[in-house]
């Protein structure tokens, strides 16, 4: 196990910078999760980690040494794949003992061990199998087995499950969580799926545009993200972001809404400005009573029923608001209602943000 | 997409049905005709060839020529010996394709390799020149080719017919296009990850899963040094060093030519060929064929 440390840390290709400054540290047997939209440098910045990409400036340090000169093998690490990157002329047993092989690790010794990352990952009946013989699920687990086994520093995990199906690819979240609970390697996982970033890691990392926005842990960034986009990222329903202008009077901050409806802000937000954005998560608005706290008339535009809630999407000030309502009501198209906030989980952002 | 098809089966197979029934059997028997006539015509000259060398010389003079096969098969082959070293010859022939084929295989392998997996100064430019150079006649090569193989004083060696073409462009070209549909870059990752050096990657991962590439590229190796004439004919001036191609019409210069023997040594030199293309036609359709559809 490492600690992995990333300071400084900028790449470019030609004039495009897509990492800059980088700094970053992952700690022995933490799981960390990178997460971004597509283009945001997540997969070079893990490539970069795993030697297969060099950074234009700053260093990577695994437990304290640096190993921006080092190639992949010598910084021990083992890398799952997107396509799983199985090589398809070989068998099960000889992918997950292909690196054993090269580092000359005896024919019994690597059976051994080939077959005991195969016992834990549930590939034992598998061994004999081409991948072209193999289910996604399986490959992938082929995939895990080939970094395990051969007992690395830190896992480096590339959007893995992007190519599974739904079922399985939370099937798999389990896996890999449990796997890691096993093993307590150091691992990094990019992803461009926020509640698998959330589910999995310890502390999730978001990216955009090659600057970091905030570290920290599932729940810090769903209860204090630290600026409209990160906010906007975790969260499913993401957050519903309405214009507003703030005023502070008698100790009460308020947030005017463009048809006038005022919200009562809990924090004093006065220095943002007068001209915000507020952040309401869809679980958070609900339907009230005209009398409620923050009352907000609307009309409801749309019932997406999941089954064990519905989401709503009710237009208020001449903005659509998801919302989830666990209470299952039974709303009509176009019908007049009122939804409330409670002041405390109200988010404000600066409007240009 | 699935569309919705409100007519009833019967009605729906009508169109093509009409069609199908206007030219049937002309349609095939026109194919077949064409397909037929097209065998003959290939497969005349080995028959020919093979017919005559159980013939004499007389025999292959008279008027009409004889359509059957003769009796003159052992004098032919005692004739054949006796006017060259025949199986001297054959083993020269073999040395040489074997040893082009399988310096071929690995060197092209290698350049193609270069090309796909490493990104490198003037790499576009580098294969763009290579790609022009498979455009220039090979007939306007032959002086500076000799002059070369001289300047290296090989001259007179099976090295000459060999070596020079073990790095070729058609090659090179071939199997990195192969690679650039059949390989994931990923896969490279992967071993690279797994520790792999870029000659075990090239060995263990690439090699393998390029065998139809390889394939295809050996046997248009073996038949190109197996049949070539010109530079055994530039290079070579020492008989017992000669090849198949060179020996056989070097004795057709001599007066009274013994043709039966000429014919019965052509025959003989087609055998290993044909053999090797019923083992492996079927990877050299594969590999010429491969990226011509997706899938």
């Amino acid at each position: 196990m490492a600690r992995v440390e990333l300071v400084n840390l900028s790449k470019s290709f030609g004039e495009v910078k897509v990492l800059h400054d980088l700094n970053l540290t992952v700690e022995e047997g933490e799981f960390v999760a990178l997460v971004g939209p597509s283009g945001c440098g997540k997969s070079t910045l893990l490539r970069i980690i795993a030697g297969l990409e060099d950074a234009t400036s700053g260093e990577i340090v695994m437990d304290n040494e640096i190993v921006n000169d080092l190639n992949p093998r010598e910084r021990n690490i083992a890398m799952v794949f997107q396509s799983y990157a199985l090589y398809p002329h070989m068998t099960v047993e000889e992918n997950i003992g292909f690196n054993l092989r090269i580092s000359g690790v005896s024919k019994a010794e690597k059976r051994e061990r080939a077959r005991a990352a195969a016992e834990t990952l549930g590939l034992t009946d598998l061994l004999d199998r081409k991948p072209s013989q193999l289910s996604g699920g399986q490959r992938q687990r082929v995939a895990m087995g080939r970094a395990i086994v051969r007992n690395p520093d830190a896992f480096l995990f590339d959007e893995p499950l992007s190519n599974l199906d739904a079922k399985l690819r939370a099937e798999m979240r389990d896996e890999i969580k449990h796997l890691h609970h096993k093993v307590k390697t150091t691992s990094i996982y990019v992803t461009h799926d926020q509640i698998e970033a959330m589910t999995l890691a310890d502390r999730v990392v978001i990216l955009k545009g090659g600057v970091i926005q905030q570290i920290g842990t599932p729940t810090e960034l769903y209860r204090n993200p630290a600026n409209s986009f990160v906010a906007g990222f975790i969260g499913s329903p993401a957050m519903n972001f309405v214009d507003a202008t703030l005023e502070t009077s008698g100790g009460q901050t308020t947030a005017t809404l463009q048809d006038g409806t005022k919200l009562v802000v809990s924090v004093d937000y006065a220095a943002l400005g007068r001209d915000v954005k507020l952040g309401l998560r869809p679980e958070h608005l609900e339907l009230a009573a005209n009398s409620a706290t923050n009352a907000m008339p609307g009309s409801v535009r749309l019932v997406e029923p999941t089954g064990a809630v519905n989401h709503l999407k009710i237009k208020v000030a001449g903005q659509n608001l998801t919302v989830v309502d666990d209470t299952l009501a039974d709303l009509a198209l176009d019908a007049p209602v009122h939804l409330s906030i409670a002041p405390e989980y109200i988010h404000v952002f600066p409007k240009d943000e | 997409m699935t569309t919705l098809d409100t007519q009833p089966p019967e009605r729906r197979m009508a169109a093509p049905r009409k069609r199908a029934r206007t030219f049937p059997r002309l349609g095939k028997y026109a194919t077949h005709v064409v397909m037929i006539t097209g065998l003959l015509v290939t497969i005349f000259p080995f028959v020919w060839v093979a017919l005559m060398a159980t013939h004499s010389r007389s025999e292959i003079y008279s008027s009409p020529p004889p359509f059957w096969i003769g009796d003159n098969l052992a004098e032919n082959y005692i004739k054949l010996l006796d006017v060259m070293p025949f199986w001297t010859v054959l083993f020269n022939s073999l040395w040489v394709a074997t040893a082009g084929t399988v310096g071929a295989v690995f060197f092209c392998s290698m350049c193609a390799y270069g090309f796909f997996a490493f990104n490198f100064r003037g790499k576009n430019l580098i294969f763009g020149i290579m790609i022009a150079s498979m455009m220039v006649p090979p007939v306007l090569g032959l002086i500076p080719f000799f002059l070369t193989v001289q300047f290296l004083g090989i001259l007179d060696t099976h090295l000459a017919i060999w070596l020079p073409g073990i790095a070729n462009a058609f090659g090179i070209f071939l199997i990195r296009q192969y690679m650039v549909q059949s390989i994931s870059r990923e896969l490279l990752d992967a071993a690279k990850v797994d520790g792999a050096s870029e000659f075990r990657i090239f060995w263990s991962v690439v090699l393998p899963l390029i065998k139809p590439a390889l394939a295809t590229l050996g046997i248009v190796m073996f038949i190109g040094l197996w049949n070539n004439f010109l530079t055994p004919l530039i290079v070579l001036s020492s008989p017992d060093k000669y090849v198949l191609t060179l020996a056989l019409r070097s004795v057709q210069s001599i007066a009274n030519s013994p043709w039966g023997a000429i014919m019965l040594g052509t025959f003989l030199s087609m055998l290993p060929l044909l053999i090797a293309f019923l083992f492996f036609s079927r990877q050299m359709m594969a590999g010429l064929t491969a990226g011509a559809v997706k899938g």
